[in-house]
């Protein structure tokens, strides 16, 4: 594909402004490339929701299960940790699209870590909320 | 890819979809599913409406408000990623990108400030 002269730019595919500041120099890359990235995104806004509606859930519907400080914590730490997917997933599809166009490596999901280790420290609390009652 | 020539005009009907790996349905698909999930996940703040009152359903109303919002653009956003499978180029979404993560980043400070307070 980027072997090939490209076509003049289409409705379509016309670069804002924007998209020059943010994602400068490089070559159009795959349109294949940049839907999958595209969904990649998308995949992890839903991982962040689940983990939002999680927290807005333990605050909203454990109020016999939980003493207060404890769901408010645990509800507030999944609430952070979908905030903090919801901007690294945009961070990281940024990050992505600037490999694609410069042909470089895909950088790594510095998200993935994030979120296992926010999922692990939350089902901890959990656990330890349980075998302590 | 297809194997007709890149200028060649999109068919005024039956399947737009001139890609072998449906990458623009899969693509619109994945939109609505996200917002289906951003909806489901307001929803369940609407359980705190008869402790914190009205400021639940403004955060409810502003979900939806971007969920319409992508909803209403999914049609323009099909046919532009058809478009750019046919000419070989894509200009990525940015707004579409930042507007969804800003708006779950909003609903999550929305959530934290409603437990906090």
């Amino acid at each position: 594909m980027p072997s090939t002269p490209l076509p003049p730019p289409g409705p379509g595919s016309r670069r804002s402004r924007f998209a020059e500041k943010l994602l400068p120099g490089g070559t159009e890359p795959d349109p294949r490339f940049t839907l999958a990235n595209e969904r990649t995104f998308l995949a992890w806004i839903r991982t962040s929701l689940a983990l939002l509606a999680g927290g807005i859930a333990v605050e909203a519907f454990t109020t016999d299960v939980f003493p207060e400080p404890i769901r408010r914590g645990l509800s507030v730490l999944l609430l952070l940790l979908g905030m903090l997917l919801s901007a690294g997933s945009a961070i990281r599809w940024l990050r992505v699209e600037a490999s694609l166009r410069s042909n470089r490596p895909l950088p790594l999901p510095l998200i993935g870590p994030l979120l296992a280790a926010g999922c692990a420290v939350a089902a901890a609390v959990v656990i330890a909320v349980i075998v302590l009652a | 890819m297809n194997e007709e020539p890149a200028t060649a005009p999109l068919p005024a009907d039956g399947p737009l979809d001139g890609d072998p790996g449906l990458q623009p349905e899969r693509t619109a698909l994945a939109w609505g599913r996200t917002v289906l999930t951003l909806i489901a996940a307001s929803a369940v703040c609407l359980r705190w409406l008869p402790d914190q009152g009205p400021f639940v359903l403004a955060m409810f109303g502003l979900t939806v408000a971007a969920g319409t919002g992508i909803y209403s653009t999914q049609r323009r956003r099909y046919r532009r990623s058809v478009e750019g499978i046919r000419a070989g180029h894509l200009a990525p979404d940015i707004s579409a990108v930042f507007w969804t993560a800003g708006a779950c980043v909003a609903l999550g400070a929305l959530g934290v400030w409603l437990v906090l307070s």
